[in-house]
This record gives structure tokens, C-alpha cells and sequence, in this order.
């Protein structure tokens, strides 16, 4: 009898504890999830993250040498993706370009998404002086001459910081001109919301007010725009790379792959060491694409409001 | 009246608004230099009396939000003076503007925007609470709100939910537990009904009502519809374009209107009292002239039915017309 009273209580304590109910983030994340073609690019985008950081443990070839023996080998079951001029294993750089594209790619988003939201949130909820201020000097910032300042930037930097970093840091310097913009606007309208004159009225200070109530509700738009970003700054790494102001030239990136097909005879009889590149590259972008399509839909606000 | 009389009555009065002006500045040209003001809110008095309800009635544009908001001080008056509980707040600033709001609350008008879509009902209500006491118990605090939230007819599971899971009416219910969450002596209701279907209005009125007896609550409630307000208040202010026109207990308002804009509002309500007798209606000519560019001498003249052409150059002030009844307008002079 005692068993079963007890036994009885218990669920009835179990039904009637209020269950927790969705956020209005976990219902994104399961609209995100029944998404295939975003689910798809996601699995794409990890297992290239997981090999690329994994290099060292993946591949056993040499890539800092030059390896005159094997310069030039079309794929075998020894070089998955041949050799290149310089004789070092396609596959192995391709992972390793990975490493420092995707690094670039990830730092810089970063980097620019906490400088773009810091000061377009700054300037969007305070207003006024303030953000006249920080607009004039985010317009500077965006109307710099780009190719100019990399070069002259990466000039300086050289020696300063090391390696893959002076692009990092350049690129991150000129790129969070957009981000600030876009999230000040943002802002802008979000803070017309009586529930911001809520907020101050029940006490909160501005920092919170940014923090808890105007950027959760923004978010979805720097989300956005993160996908957008760090596809941009991936196509911005081997672009410059390619052309020779990016990353050191000894250092493997998907850009510095590319930029061997420069030579009329690699791009016309040696395909092996520049498609990969090009296709892991295509692939790459494209993926963080339909990612971004796929949070925007899943973030629809329709959805919630 | 004795002094001690006189100091008894003030002390009385919880909210003392005088004079108040509101302009927003008008930005254009070239430098985006100052080249106008909107005159949202043009010279506004009135008082509150603790534990009673005053009402602000006038169309929407009047300035009646501006006036709330200013209250609160969640803008910053251009002119004029606010005193709550005989201290001047029309110019404090930083811990102590933060003190007073404990004090006053406002419920707002959108019960969508007005609640913040990413936060837990529970942390809607709480948050109040945590802003001021940061270091009260967690447990005690999940009471508190829970109780709120039953008090104001809401489920306890609530707590766990988001807005966009309720109703308006339940949102305007959660409005109003976040409001009293730091137990206010004054709460502004800004058209608190006004987006709510007619069959929810009542319900959310009868709630506010309750509040005001078990909290020692005072009320300004603001609207737009003169039968709200009629249920809700014991006075009754009528705005124009910015000002106030007429200031009176609610059944001189209704019984004996005397500014010709309450006149012709008062004229527009089906009367159930007086059900068959046939009553005048005066119907307003033209529009409301805009707030950028208010017409010389009293608001009204350009729209009243009764102007005389001094209407046009003197800008009449409230007197008390009757006992407890003020007026603006020269007819009365
Ligand atoms: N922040 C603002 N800047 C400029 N004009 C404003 C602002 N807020 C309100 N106004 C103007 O002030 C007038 C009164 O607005 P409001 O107080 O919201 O009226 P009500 O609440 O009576 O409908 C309107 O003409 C409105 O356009
Ligand atoms: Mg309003």
C-alpha cells in the first residue's frame, strides 16, 4: 500500500512541474535541423575542420621540404592528389591550407564581429554625439582603399606579428566597417520597442540594456552576416594570397595553392594541384552559404513574434 | 485655509506636474541643424492625489505618451517642472533617477512590443526585482514572482513560457506583474487596453482596479476612449494638441462638460443614462493642426465652435471655473 501511495505522489509531482518551454532559440535550432541542405553543408564544413586541425595526425608526408625526386607526380595510390612543382604531397598541403584558411576565416569573422557589434551597439543605443562620432570614424574605416592599406599594412605588421596573423589582423582592421553599420541600424529600430523603455523604467543600466535585451533580439542579423563574413574573408584570404599580399608565401593556404596554377604549364597539364584547392575552396563558400540561408529561415521572425 | 491645512494638502498630492513642455527638436538642411520643434507636450499641469486615478483623455497625438514618458523620466523634459512626493525629478539624474523609478512604473500600450520575445516570462517579472536586489535569495525571489503572476490571473507555469506563447490580454497581464514587481506608488497606464479586443478590455480594467485597493496603488491612466476612462477614473484630464483644456472630477466631465473640445468629445459618447433623449452631437470641422506648428493663441480656436476672435492671440490658462473643475478658455474668463 505504502509503495504504491508513494509511488502515486511522485507522478503526480512529475506532471505537475511545469515543463520548461521552448526559446525562441531552440525553436530555430530545430527548424535549422530539418533543414538537409544546411544540415549537409554544416557536415561538410565540420569534417573539413576536424581534418584540416587534425593535419599532423592524418598525413605522414613532409610539406616543409622541397622534395626534388617527386616534383610534378600525377595522383597514385602513394600521393592521393599527385605532388606539386616543388614535390610535396597535394593532399597533405591541401589539409594544411585548410588549417590556416579556415583560421583566417574564423579569427577574422570573430575579431570583426566584436568590434563591428561593439561600436554599431554602442552607437545605435546611445545616439547623439556618441554615435556621430563613431560613425564618422566607421566611414573612414570603410572608405579606406583597401588594396593599398593590405599591402602597406601587411608592410608594417611584417616582423611585428607573425605569419598567417599580420593578415589576420589587417583584415580584421579593415572589415568590421559593415558589421558596425549594420548593427547600429539595427539597433536603431529595435530600441523603438517599448519594452527598451521597459527595461529602463524597471531599472536595468545600459550595458545590460545592450547585452540582454537589444543584441539577443539583433542577433539574427550578425548571425547572418557572420555566415556572409566569413566567406568573404576565406574568397579574401586566397584571393590576396593568390596574388601574392596574403599570407607568407611558405606557409600553405588554399590561396597559395592556387596561386601555383599562375604557371601556364601547371594550370594546362597539372590540374592535380590546382582543382583540389579550387574545389575544397567552391565547396567551402558554398556551404557556408546555405548554412546562412539556413539559420536566416530558421530565424524568421515570423515564426516566433 | 490654515497653513497646516495648506501642508496637509500637499502633502496629499503624490504627482505634481507643472507647467510641463516636451519639444522635440526638428532636424534638417545641410548640418542637420535644429530648424523646428514638435511641440508634443505645450505647458501641461496637473496633480495627482495619493490612491486616486487620473485620466488623460485626447485623441491619438495629443501628447499623452509624452507626457507619461516624461514622467518617468524616460525622456528628459524641455521645460516645465515634475515634483513626485514634493521632490523636484525634472532634472535627477544617475542613482537617484534609478531610486525614483522603483517608485513609479508605467504599463505600456503594445502588449507585443512591449515585452521582450528572447526572455523567460519569469525573468520578464523578475528582472525589476534583481535590478534593485541583487542579492535576494533565488528561491524567494521564484515565490515572489509566482505569486505575482497568479495575482494577476496567470498560470505559475507562465514562468517557464515566452511571450509569443499568450495572448494580448495575458501579455498586458504580464506587463502589469512586471510593473508591480517593485511594489510602485505610482503606476502610468499608457492606453493599457486600447490594442485589446473589447471582450478582454473589461477583464484587464476589473484587474486594474483590484491592484489599485490591495497595492495602495495611484493611477494615471492614459487613453484615448472616453467610456475606459470613465470606468477607470475619479478625475479626469482632457488634452489637446499639448495641453490640457479641462481638468475636472469625472461627473463634472460628463454631467457639465465646460471647455467646448470636452463638449463636443462628451457629445460623441452613446449615453445609456440618457438612452432615447436625443443628444446633440457637435461635430469638430477640420483637422488637428500639427504639433510642429500649433496655431497662435489657444490650440482649439481653429476647430471650436464657439471662438471669439480673441481666440486667435490670447493663449488662455486652466483656472478653476467651479470648485475642483479648471478650465482653459476665455469663455470663462
Ligand atoms: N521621440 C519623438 N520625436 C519626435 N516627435 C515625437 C517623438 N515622440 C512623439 N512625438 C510626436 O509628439 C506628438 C505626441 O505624441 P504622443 O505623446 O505619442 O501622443 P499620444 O500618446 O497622445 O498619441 C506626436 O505628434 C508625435 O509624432
Ligand atoms: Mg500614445
Amino acid at each position: 500500500m505504502e509503495v504504491v501511495h508513494n509511488k502515486n505522489s511522485q507522478t503526480e509531482n512529475s506532471t505537475t512541474k511545469p515543463q520548461k518551454s521552448m526559446s525562441p532559440w531552440a525553436m530555430a535550432r530545430r527548424k535549422f535541423m530539418k533543414n538537409k541542405l544546411a544540415m549537409i553543408s554544416l557536415s561538410y564544413l565540420i569534417v573539413l575542420g576536424i581534418l584540416s586541425f587534425l593535419a599532423p595526425y592524418i598525413t605522414t608526408a613532409d610539406i616543409s621540404r622541397v622534395n626534388i625526386g617527386d616534383m610534378s607526380l600525377a595522383p597514385s595510390a602513394e600521393h592521393w592528389f599527385g605532388t606539386d612543382t616543388s614535390g610535396r604531397d597535394v593532399f597533405t598541403r591541401l589539409l594544411y591550407g585548410g588549417r590556416v584558411s579556415l583560421l583566417v576565416g574564423i579569427s577574422c569573422t570573430a575579431i570583426i564581429l566584436f568590434i563591428g557589434t561593439l561600436i554599431g551597439s554602442v552607437a545605435g543605443y546611445f545616439g547623439g554625439a556618441v554615435d556621430s562620432m563613431l560613425m564618422r570614424f566607421t566611414d573612414f574605416i570603410l572608405n579606406f582603399p583597401f588594396l593599398v592599406f593590405v599591402i602597406v599594412l601587411n608592410a608594417i605588421l611584417f616582423g611585428i606579428v607573425s605569419g598567417v596573423w599580420v593578415l589576420i589582423v589587417v583584415l580584421s582592421i579593415l572589415g568590421w566597417g559593415g558589421v558596425a553599420r549594420l548593427v547600429r541600424s539595427k539597433i536603431l529600430s529595435e530600441k523603438e520597442n517599448e519594452y527598451i523603455l521597459a527595461s529602463i523604467s524597471i531599472g536595468c543600466k545600459p550595458g545590460k540594456i545592450i547585452l540582454k535585451h537589444l543584441l539577443p533580439n539583433v542577433l539574427t542579423t550578425v548571425i547572418v552576416q557572420a555566415t556572409i563574413l566569413f566567406a568573404t574573408m576565406i574568397v579574401a584570404e586566397s584571393g590576396l594570397s593568390y596574388l601574392g599580399f596574403g599570407v607568407p608565401q611558405e606557409v600553405p593556404s588554399w590561396g597559395n595553392m592556387l596561386a601555383a596554377s599562375q604557371q601556364p604549364e601547371v594550370l594546362q597539364n597539372m590540374p592535380w594541384i590546382w582543382v583540389p584547392p579550387a574545389l575544397v575552396l567552391i565547396l567551402t563558400i558554398l556551404s557556408i552559404n546555405f548554412i546562412g540561408e539556413g539559420i536566416k529561415e530558421a530565424l524568421n521572425p515570423k515564426s516566433y513574434r | 485655509m490654515s497653513i497646516t491645512q495648506m501642508k496637509d494638502f500637499q502633502t496629499h498630492n503624490l504627482l505634481e506636474v507643472e507647467n510641463l513642455q516636451m519639444h522635440f527638436p526638428v532636424k534638417g538642411g545641410f548640418f542637420r541643424r535644429t530648424i523646428g520643434a514638435v511641440k508634443a507636450v505645450d505647458g501641461v499641469s496637473f496633480t495627482i492625489r495619493k490612491g486616486e486615478t487620473l485620466g488623460l483623455v485626447g485623441e491619438s497625438g495629443c501628447g499623452k505618451s509624452t507626457t507619461g514618458r516624461s514622467i518617468l523620466r524616460l525622456l528628459t523634459p524641455t521645460g516645465g517642472k515634475v515634483i513626485f512626493e514634493n521632490e523636484d525629478i525634472t532634472n535627477v539624474n544617475g542613482k537617484r533617477l534609478r531610486d525614483i523609478r522603483q517608485d513609479i512604473q508605467m504599463v505600456f500600450q503594445d502588449p507585443y512590443a512591449s515585452l521582450n520575445p528572447m526572455q523567460m516570462v519569469g525573468d520578464i517579472v523578475s528582472e525589476p526585482i534583481h535590478n534593485y536586489y541583487k542579492n535576494k535569495n533565488k528561491e524567494e525571489l521564484k515565490t515572489e514572482v509566482m505569486d505575482l503572476l497568479t495575482r494577476v490571473g496567470l498560470p505559475e507555469e507562465a514562468y517557464y513560457k515566452y511571450a509569443h506563447e499568450f495572448s494580448g490580454g495575458q501579455r498586458q497581464r504580464i506587463g502589469i506583474a512586471r510593473a508591480l514587481a517593485l511594489k510602485p506608488k505610482l503606476i502610468i497606464a499608457d492606453e493599457p487596453v486600447s490594442a485589446l479586443d473589447v471582450s478582454v478590455q473589461s477583464q484587464v480594467l476589473n484587474l486594474l482596479n483590484e491592484l489599485q485597493d490591495e497595492f495602495d496603488l495611484t493611477y494615471l491612466f492614459i487613453a484615448h476612449d472616453l467610456s475606459v476612462v470613465k470606468h477607470m477614473s475619479d478625475r479626469i484630464g482632457v488634452m489637446y494638441l499639448g495641453n490640457i483644456v479641462e481638468v475636472a472630477d469625472k461627473h463634472s466631465i460628463y454631467d457639465n462638460p465646460m471647455h467646448p473640445y470636452t463638449q463636443a468629445l462628451i457629445s460623441a459618447v452613446p449615453d445609456a443614462s440618457k438612452m432615447g433623449e436625443k443628444r446633440e452631437r457637435i461635430v469638430l470641422q477640420g483637422d488637428v493642426p500639427s504639433p510642429e506648428n500649433p496655431p497662435s493663441g489657444c490650440p482649439f480656436h481653429t476647430r471650436c465652435p464657439k471662438a471669439l476672435d480673441r481666440c486667435s492671440s490670447i493663449k488662455p490658462t486652466l483656472k478653476e471655473v467651479k470648485p475642483g473643475q479648471h478650465v482653459a478658455c476665455i469663455l470663462y474668463d
